[in-house]
């Protein structure tokens, strides 16, 4: 008996104490639907038709879940037995049949209306983007340009104008998406996938990968900007410049252990003797507004850290963790940092 | 009573000699449907991958839809006069004679041909509102 009470109580203790852990869950999952990266935080046109789509079917889906249980209830507690036959019948050929016909035709027909606009072609700008294991390689291409302006991790836009996507993808499948601005587009090895997107409201944004494409799938992210047209067009230009050399001894001290530590052979700093193109391109990385794809911020404790302990930040990443001594990564993420 | 559940093999095969226009309006209707699938699909999968011209593809296959179309309503009509629930009244026709399911497996065909004939215009509807390969 005594054994049993114990038992119950324990039961109950662990059931309280489970209360508070699945509040505290559903509020880190509602905390998900944040402003950054939700599909109801709508910024763009093709974010808007999704989002209309989104809360036509959420309102007839829970009109066709009260139809549904309405009539269960009506014919297990209001009118139990026999049905009329052709009443019967009536309601299963009209229930059963037309009304789902009609519903899936009328949905069927708008999802269909919807899938050429975002494939409008663009209005100028071509961004291709390759999804690396998990990073994104990023390239602009403004029209009429013979070369590109080289990024990485971080997608910027014009507002109001169209932007044309190609995808491509370097092992792996990946999925391109920034919820608030529009669908997403699969990216495959060897073959280009290509849409649009068009952002009518400036500010920043999130975007994922949203194919499963290894052990960091969840850590390949982005930050997105929509910016206006003038300040996307300085940003671009600025971004096409050559690194800033080093600005203080520190800094100077950081790129040599930069230089010293091989970096170089996988990152590009333009401008300087680092040409690699395994890693992400470096050259403006202190301007961006995350760092290793969405993983952390771009200050110097993240900077320090990311390069001392990258496989914990990011498991199975090719960038191997340095050991380096803590005055060396100090003025390596100084260098990082100064390379706006 | 008992004799006529006696199994009589040959009255059998008879019987499904006659009824093997009903089996094969049964199958019709969803072969038309499935016919109609694998040919839109498989050409314009072909047509993108190969550059084809998908204008005239489109107009092909708005052709072929409307043949696969005309071809489920003949096989709906000719099903529900094999039915005969307007001349006959009798809508289940529960009982086992020869008679009873030779209108049985008209009513059968007849409901195929119906999701038959919504399968085939739900495969056109993308010919109409998605234009390219994009």
């Amino acid at each position: 008996m005594n054994v049993m009470m114990r038992d119950r109580n324990d039961i109950r203790r662990s059931c309280f104490s489970r209360v508070p852990a699945l509040t505290l869950l559903s509020l880190l999952v509602l905390a998900g639907c944040g402003r950054e990266q939700s599909a109801l935080n709508v910024a763009g046109r093709d974010a808007a038709a999704i989002s209309l789509l989104f809360w036509v079917m959420l309102v007839g889906a829970v009109l066709l879940w009260l139809m549904v249980n309405g009539a269960f209830l009506y014919v297990s507690r209001f009118a139990p037995g026999r049905f009329d036959e052709r009443h019967g019948r009536r309601l299963l050929i009209g229930g059963g049949i037309v009304l789902p016909t009609v519903v899936l035709t009328a949905l069927l027909v708008w999802g269909l209306s919807l899938l050429p606009d975002s494939r409008t072609p663009g209005d100028g700008l071509v961004v291709r983007v390759t999804g690396e294991q998990w990073w994104w390689r990023v390239e602009y291409w403004p029209e009429g340009a013979t070369e590109p302006v080289v990024s990485a991790n971080e997608i910027r836009l014009p507002v109001g104008e169209r932007t044309e996507f190609r995808l491509l993808a370097d092992k792996v499948i990946h999925s391109f998406w920034i919820p608030a601005l529009g669908g997403k587009m699969d990216m495959f090895p060897g073959r280009e996938t290509t849409f649009t997107l068009l952002p009518d409201k400036p500010g920043t944004y999130r975007g994922q990968c949203a194919e499963f494409c290894g052990a960091s799938h969840a850590w390949m992210a982005f930050v997105a900007v929509a910016m206006e047209p003038e300040e996307f067009d300085a940003w671009l230009q600025a971004q096409a410049e050559d690194a800033a050399p080093p600005a203080d001894d520190a800094a100077r001290r950081g790129q040599a252990v930069f230089r010293d530590e091989g970096c170089g052979a996988c990152h590009t700093v333009r401008g300087t003797d680092a040409v690699g193109q395994v890693g992400p391109d470096l050259t403006h990385i202190g301007s961006r507004l995350s760092l290793g794809a969405g993983r952390a911020r771009v200050t110097l404790d993240d900077l320090a850290t990311w390069v001392a302990h990258t496989d914990a930040l990011k498991p199975e990443v090719r960038m191997p963790s340095y050991d380096l001594g803590e005055d060396e990564l100090r003025d390596l993420a100084h260098y990082l940092k100064g390379l706006r | 009573m008992t004799e006529e559940r006696t199994p009589d093999r040959r009255e059998d095969q008879k019987e499904f000699a006659e009824e093997e226009a009903s089996l094969l309006k049964i199958t019709l209707g969803p072969l038309i449907w499935a016919a109609h699938f694998v040919v839109c699909y498989g050409l314009v999968a072909v047509t993108c991958a190969k550059g084809w011209d998908i204008g005239a593809v489109r107009i092909g296959l708005g052709g072929l839809s409307a043949l696969a179309l005309a071809g489920v309503l003949w096989v709906g009509w000719a099903a529900w006069r094999q039915w005969g629930v307007t001349t006959t009244g009798d809508r289940v026709n529960r009982l086992g004679s020869a008679e009873d399911r030779h209108h049985f497996l008209g009513h059968a065909a007849f409901l195929l041909s119906i999701i038959s004939l919504i399968g085939v215009v739900f495969v056109s509807l993308p010919l109409v509102l998605i234009g390219g390969c994009q």
